[in-house]
């Protein structure tokens, strides 16, 4: 079912192998630990407890990344972004930052592009090798589970730096519409409405006051916009958003179309 | 009582600062401008050009053997501004990876594919501590059989964007600010004005005019080899 839209040539060794070890201590015993020896610097445990981990997780928070959110509806769930370019110069159209990584399941980030790539990319071959081993499309639990545990890895192996992004999985399944949003610390928690990036406080009280249990998914899409436009520096508009979908139809769409009477609403 | 420094690594490899910036990457760009020179690419209609200063720094040299201008294939071309050691390494792989994937899969690489792949080789850089980044902005042109001309820039950090327009190097910004106001209403150029206005672009962000040594250019155009 699933078909790489482009076939894209394998991701650089570098990732997916234990890298040669750099150039150092001549002479010396060198112990290898994944491929690295001791004496490179590890991410190392902080005074008083403060994990690598904790540090990551604090810095995908202060990450200036544009800001993101998620809604789940009682019959889908949409995620929406900003999406500020850097340049008029810039093709938008060679950027989009909402990606799918099955046919039913589809993420957003805030914090850093590359690093997005290489979980996106990840994440997806992840999901094809489910598929080939259980002849069933991957659930939306698990492919953030393993998305996750590859975030950990990097909190805690040597020679490696956490990913600048969070995320936020968004998919239906059989289990109905599910949110999930992932740290760069590698955890991760189911969500009825979430925000990450810069306005994330303000945001979130935004859709604390908006969110019901009940609300429809054409409800959420309109809240998403506006949540957005809150904290939006500018005039907002169809080309500096991105919004997905998923529905009970299972299939993750981009909504191109909006009725421009819900920028100009108040 | 460190907490704050972060061991004192984060300037030296690619982890994280407290503020969460990564030095060792932004040092990268400075690397870029420290060449000195400037960079031009501009999109048109179904034509893409790049120039580019050269700059002999020896009247003893032989200027032909000096350039920042490679072909990656016959029909994809890369401008890459920055250290020019770091420039003919990544040159050299995109040489092997386009080669690789015509035979792999019957078809020549697309631009976007190459500058997908070149920018995520960087991210690793940023990622993994036993490589530095490279200091060099690669600008990779193409015309593409279904989304027409092409033009990408990749940065060290592992950005890539599709651009109208764009430049690179010393004077990058002012020769952006330059561009956006000639690209401001989104025009579509012929092949001579995008020529015109890649070269104009230089010439007035350099303040200068240009001897035909002194600048080296590249154009892709449909169905031409670059």
């Amino acid at each position: 079912w699933a078909t790489a839209s482009t076939p894209s040539p394998s991701p650089p060794s570098g990732l997916c192998s234990p890298p040669p070890p750099p150039p150092l201590s001549i002479g010396s015993d060198q112990v290898r630990c994944r491929g690295f020896d001791l004496t490179f610097p590890p991410i190392s445990l902080q005074p008083v407890g403060e994990a690598g981990a904790d540090r990551a997780r604090a810095h995908g928070r202060r990450i200036s990344g544009q800001t993101s959110l998620g809604i789940k509806a009682a019959n889908g769930v949409v995620i929406a972004t900003e999406k500020k370019l850097p340049s008029i110069l810039v093709d938008e159209t060679s950027v989009q930052k909402i990606q799918s990584l099955t046919p039913n399941i589809g993420v957003v980030y805030s914090g850093m592009g590359p690093d997005f790539r290489v979980l996106v990319r990840k994440s997806r071959k992840q999901a094809q090798q489910y598929y080939r081993l259980y002849k069933e499309t991957i659930p939306v639990t698990q492919l953030v589970r393993e998305t996750a545990a590859v975030m950990q890895e990097f909190t805690q192996s040597g020679g490696v730096r956490p990913f600048g992004v969070s995320l936020l999985i968004a998919g239906y399944d059989d289990n109905g519409p599910q949110l999930y949003q992932v740290d760069p610390s590698g955890s991760y928690f189911s969500w009825k409405a979430s925000a990450m990036g810069k306005n994330v406080s303000n945001a979130k009280t935004f859709l604390e006051k908006r969110y019901t249990e009940d609300m429809e998914l054409d409800d959420a899409i309109h809240t998403a916009i506006l949540t957005l436009k809150e904290g939006y520096e500018g005039q907002i508009s169809a080309n500096n958003i991105e919004i997905g979908v998923i529905r009970a139809d299972r299939e993750f769409k981009y909504v191109y179309k909006v009725n421009y009477a819900v920028f100009t609403a108040t | 009582m460190s907490r704050g420094s972060g061991a004192g690594y984060d300037r030296h490899i690619t982890i994280f600062s407290p503020e969460g910036r990564l030095y060792q990457v932004e040092y990268a760009f400075k690397a870029v401008k420290s060449a000195g020179v400037t960079s031009i690419g501009v999109r048109g209609k179904d034509s893409v050009c790049v120039v580019t200063q050269k700059k002999v720094p020896d009247k003893l040299l032989d200027d032909t053997s000096i350039t920042h201008l490679f072909s990656i294939t016959k029909y994809t071309g890369l401008l890459a501004t920055g250290l020019t050691a770091d420039a003919r390494s990544l040159v050299s792989q995109a040489r092997n990876e386009a080669a690789e994937f015509r035979k792999k899969w019957g078809y020549e690489m697309p631009v976007d594919v190459l500058a997908k792949w070149i920018a995520d080789k960087a991210q690793i850089y940023t990622q993994h501590a036993y490589m530095r980044p490279l200091g060099v902005v690669a600008m990779v042109l193409g015309y593409d059989e279904e989304k027409n001309a092409q033009l990408f820039k990749c940065d060290p950090a592992g950005h890539f964007f599709g651009h109208k327009a764009t430049s690179a190097g010393l004077k990058e910004q002012e020769a952006i600010n330059f561009l956006e106001k000639k690209m401001k209403d989104s025009p579509q150029f012929s092949y001579d004005e995008t020529v015109q206005i890649a070269i104009s672009a230089l010439q007035s962000v350099l303040q200068e005019d240009f001897k035909a040594t002194e600048i080296e250019g590249r154009c892709c155009e449909e169905r031409r080899p670059c």
